[in-house]
């Protein structure tokens, strides 16, 4: 049991030693991501390969560092040494990495970059690594260009220590933000440090953490809740899950600073269906946090009481709506229902409640331990710290990748993304989840932040980045998010069940080539209703993708409906193949390939395709070795 | 500040009027006791409010801010500014009414509404996605009167967005339904129906039958037996009053049922 700051300090002293001084560890990146791309098996091969030799090192499964496009990644900790990551290490690799290791050397082959120094979330954070000549082909971590600008706070332990160890999590100072919190603060003090600090909603909506938190704890009616928003639901965002799955005890502590200063005794954390490595992660982790005393009651000896609950989520993007979410918790069909009243106000069984988001909650420990000045100091005027963002797409290194609030879009993609693949052109960017918007290639050297966003016409919201080169329609692009919001709609509300519905009708019948002059004037009608009318913001952010397309890329609406051309050549109703006489030598392999024998011409002479019989599934197209087919 | 939590009365202005709402009270039903229109669909007296149609937009101003809320559920604050009508919302209210008339045109009460706001053909092409020509337009009210006045929850919903259907639980054969009715008066699209047949009450479009008491006097159907067994619950009935249609219960019976109706509370 822990019932004071100095216990703590001297837990935390005991973790240290414990784990840092003895023998060498090697970390295994085995997040979601890592066991995707054979992680689990080089986890395998390495300790087989250590009880053969009967060696004395740890073999310990951690979480992800983000750079998803290099798993399976591997962290060596070797005593009095600076800790190595390897990159795209195989079975194979697993003698030779095990021999360098255990000599106290670099297995150069796969030596990624190397840290200048141990960074623990306590007072004097930073403890260099003694100088090695061994390591000097090494490149530090800043020089390796996917983690060049990048400042993890929210990822600080992602991939640097095992998630199933509350001692690992101490060690790295865990705990003790909570520690000061609760013992040298009071409410008051932490909701002023939170709102100075200009943390803001990661969740989406990206509203003042401390004015969400002032409120709750101002409002009238007990008991109080706080609720963790797992719910993740944007597809190809997955910054949650990896923060769950990495570092699970940083929300928990997050969550017992937030119970104290809003003044709840209890909590829940709302997780994703799909999670079930999270949810495993986060069990465990409460059981240990129990154990130790830091949940449960008399909290540091404070009088103060919280236990935390975790629910799984129902499978809905919706769900993740803050009053769809707590109908959910509750029991009752998660659905939407008006805020008029706030959720701080009345919201699980129509008591206050404070529902923040995993990253959100996440951020709290770095404000209160590294002070809410320091914090204010990262990002810009009105968006404070980091944010961090999933990078997919048309995009070199694809990964989660956390950044100072305002670095440009530029720095994030070419820079840490290493830009667009084989010599492809960068078309555009979409951030913010389904209902983000598409961000034109001008735009690159705008800031990555709230109000930069939200004045392109895109937002925030949970930081997916989809990046699109120039193979990519953008009609098309506006049909697919439309797709996934109708599909995902509640149905409660008129606006968004029908709106959504008519609005993919057009985006479908554009791409076929059915699109009608008119078509662009419904379709800001739609916007309009949708975005004025709807009941969540479900409904009135769905138009996004429509609306900044039809803002940028006017030009290929036009190409569709006036033209019957998808200037992408995505669009397949719109595509015509034809055979150039010239090239063609008549060998007939598109002949033999067509499905439908759409093509004919004698051996040896220039073939045609009829064009009533093509069903331009573009096979053709693919086997001809003299580019003698033309696509238009 | 909030008027909403306090329990007290709150002053406001409503199409430039100073009002007044009683505590807890909505736009809708300040408006509604003042005479000022505001079109619903969504909305009835008997229930809760849902705020699923959109209909009863109004628009709040706060100094140069303002919002559209749905007047059924709002609440109001201290000096807020509310209009009931301008051209932001009757923009948006016709834009609502496009969508519903494509959804259900033959709905009288839909196309009236929609002529009220000078929409007569949706501009939509036929859908491949969203339910066209189907009367029901998910307003919910027979959701709530079951469940709300008749306690019964025999009626939800199957599916989502544009799936979404009202159902009864597996699609047929509710074990919960009475055959009541209430569903069938409160719809405001005639989109439900029932049937007397051969000794059942068939309530259509919920798949579910029920069975009919026959008057013990005349013989005819008068009521089903969940019906009849629902109002013993709730009121003390004479047993020689149970099987007996209102017609030949004659009108010293009929005062006799009166009474007790009236002076046993709904529970
Ligand atoms: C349709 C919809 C889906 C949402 N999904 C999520 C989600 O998956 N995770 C999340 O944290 N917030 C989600 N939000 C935002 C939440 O409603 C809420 O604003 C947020 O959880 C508050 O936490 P924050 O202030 O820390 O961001 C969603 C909002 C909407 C309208
Ligand atoms: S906006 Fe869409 S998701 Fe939200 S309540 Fe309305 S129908 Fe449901
Ligand atoms: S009457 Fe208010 S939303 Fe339908």
């Amino acid at each position: 049991m822990i019932t004071s700051p100095e216990q703590l300090a001297e837990y935390r002293a005991k973790c240290r030693s414990a784990q840092t001084l003895l023998r060498p560890r090697l970390l295994v990146g085995m997040a979601t991501c890592g066991l995707a791309s054979g992680a689990a098996k080089v986890f395998a091969a390495l300790r087989e390969e250590a009880a053969l030799r009967g060696v004395d090192i740890d073999i310990v499964a951690t979480g992800c560092k983000g750079a998803c496009f290099l798993e399976p990644l591997i962290d060596a900790v070797i005593p009095g040494k600076a800790r190595v990551t390897y990159a795209g290490v195989t079975v194979e690799d697993v003698p030779d990495l095990l021999d360098a290791v255990l000599a106290g050397a670099v297995y150069a082959k796969r030596a990624l970059a190397r840290e200048t120094a141990e960074c623990l979330l306590i007072e004097d954070c930073a403890e260099p690594y003694p100088a090695d000549a061994n390591l000097e082909g090494v490149p530090a971590y800043d020089a390796v260009p996917f983690f060049h600008g990048q400042l993890h706070l929210a990822m600080r332990n992602c991939g640097y220590l095992d998630p199933t160890s509350i001692d690992e999590y101490i060690a790295r100072g865990g705990y003790a933000a909570a520690a000061r919190a609760l013992t040298t603060m009071t409410p008051e003090q932490i909701i002023e440090a939170i709102k100075t600090s200009g943390l803001r909603g990661r969740g989406g909506g990206g509203f003042p953490t401390g004015r969400k938190w002032e409120s709750c704890r101002k409002a009238h009616g007990t008991p109080k809740y706080v609720v963790c928003n797992a719910d993740e639901g944007d597809p190809g965002a997955y910054m949650d899950r990896s923060i769950l799955e990495s570092d699970p005890h940083s929300v928990l502590e997050g969550m017992i600073i937030g119970s104290f200063a809003v003044g709840a005794n209890q909590g829940f954390i709302y997780v994703r269906e799909e999670y079930p490595l999270a949810v495993e992660r986060l069990r465990h982790a409460i059981t240990q946090a129990e154990e130790l005393g830091l949940l449960g009651t008399n909290i540091f000896d404070t009088g103060h009481d919280f236990t935390l609950r975790i629910n799984r989520g129902a499978g809905a993007f919706v769900c993740g709506e803050s009053t769809a979410l707590m109908a959910s918790l509750e029991g009752r069909v998660g659905e939407p229902r008006a805020k008029y009243i706030h959720t701080v106000e009345s919201g699980l069984w129509g008591k206050p409640s404070c529902l923040n988001n995993v990253e959100t909650w996440n951020n709290v420990p770095v404000v209160i331990q590294r002070g809410a000045e320091w914090f204010a100091g990262i990002g810009t005027e009105g968006s404070k710290g980091t944010k961090v963002f999933s990078l997919v797409g048309k995009v070199r290194h694809v990964g989660l990748v956390e950044v100072p609030m305002g670095m440009t879009l530029r720095a994030v993609i070419e820079g840490i993304g290493g830009g667009v693949p084989e010599g492809r052109q960068l078309k555009a960017i979409q951030t913010g989840g389904p209902s983000g918007g598409c961000i034109p290639a001008e735009y690159l050297d705008s800031p990555v932040d709230f109000e930069s966003l939200s004045s392109l016409g895109s937002m925030m919201g949970s930081g997916g980045v989809i990046v699109m080169d120039d193979r990519t329609c953008m009609v098309d692009v506006a049909r697919y998010f439309l797709a996934f919001l109708k599909d995902e709609s509640c149905g409660k509300c008129v606006p968004c069940r029908e709106g959504t519905g008519r609005m993919l009708d057009i985006l479908t019948a554009i791409c076929e080539g059915r699109g009608e002059p008119g078509d662009i004037e419904i379709l800001r009608d739609l916007a309009t209703v949708m975005s004025e009318a709807s009941l969540c913001g479900l409904g009135t952010s769905a138009a996004n993708p429509v609306l900044t397309t039809l803002q940028y890329f006017a030009d290929e609406y036009q190409a569709h409906i006036a033209d019957h051309t998808c200037p992408a050549k995505v669009c397949r109703a719109l595509l015509r193949y034809s055979i150039l006489t010239e090239a063609c030598t008549g060998c007939a392999a598109c002949a033999k390939v067509c499905p439908v024998n759409a093509i004919s011409g004698e051996r040896k002479s220039p073939h045609v395709i009829d064009e009533t019989a093509c069903i331009k599934c573009g096979q053709c197209y693919e086997i001809c070795r003299f580019s003698a087919i033309e696509v238009a | 500040m909030s008027g909403t939590t306090t329990g007290e009365k709150v002053t406001f202005t409503l199409n430039g009027r100073q009002v007044t709402a009683e505590p807890g009270e909505t736009v809708l039903s300040v408006a509604r006791r003042l005479d000022v229109h505001i079109p619903t669909l969504c909305f009835h007296e008997s229930v809760s409010s849902y705020g699923a149609c959109r209909l009863c937009l109004v628009e709040v101003f706060w100094g140069k801010r303002s919002k559209l809320v749905t007047s059924c559920l709002y609440i109001p604050y201290p000096d807020d500014r509310i209009e009931t009508d301008n051209a932001r919302i009757h923009g948006v209210r016709k834009l609502v009414l496009e969508l519903l008339l494509a959804r259900s045109p033959h709905v009288e009460a839909i196309r009236e509404l929609a002529r009220e706001y000078c929409v007569e053909v949706p501009r939509f092409r036929p859908s491949a996605v969203t339910a066209d020509a189907t009367r029901c337009v998910l307003c919910d009210l027979c959701v709530r009167v079951c469940a709300e006045v008749v306690g019964q929850s025999a009626i939800g919903y199957a599916g989502r967005g544009s799936e979404r259907v009202i159902t009864v639980p597996f699609g047929e054969q509710a074990e919960e339904c009475i055959g009541c009715g209430a569903c069938v008066f409160i719809c405001p699209t005639q989109a439900l129906s029932y049937e007397d047949i051969a000794g059942q009450r068939l309530m259509k479009e919920l798949n579910t039958s029920v069975p009919l008491v026959a008057c013990r006097v005349c013989g005819e159907h008068f009521a089903t037996e969940k019906q009849l067994a629902k109002l013993r619950e709730r009121i003390t009935m004479p047993d020689e009053l149970v099987d007996v249609c209102p017609r030949c219960r004659g009108t010293e019976f009929t005062r006799v049922l009166d009474e007790a109706l009236v002076t046993k509370p709904r529970v």
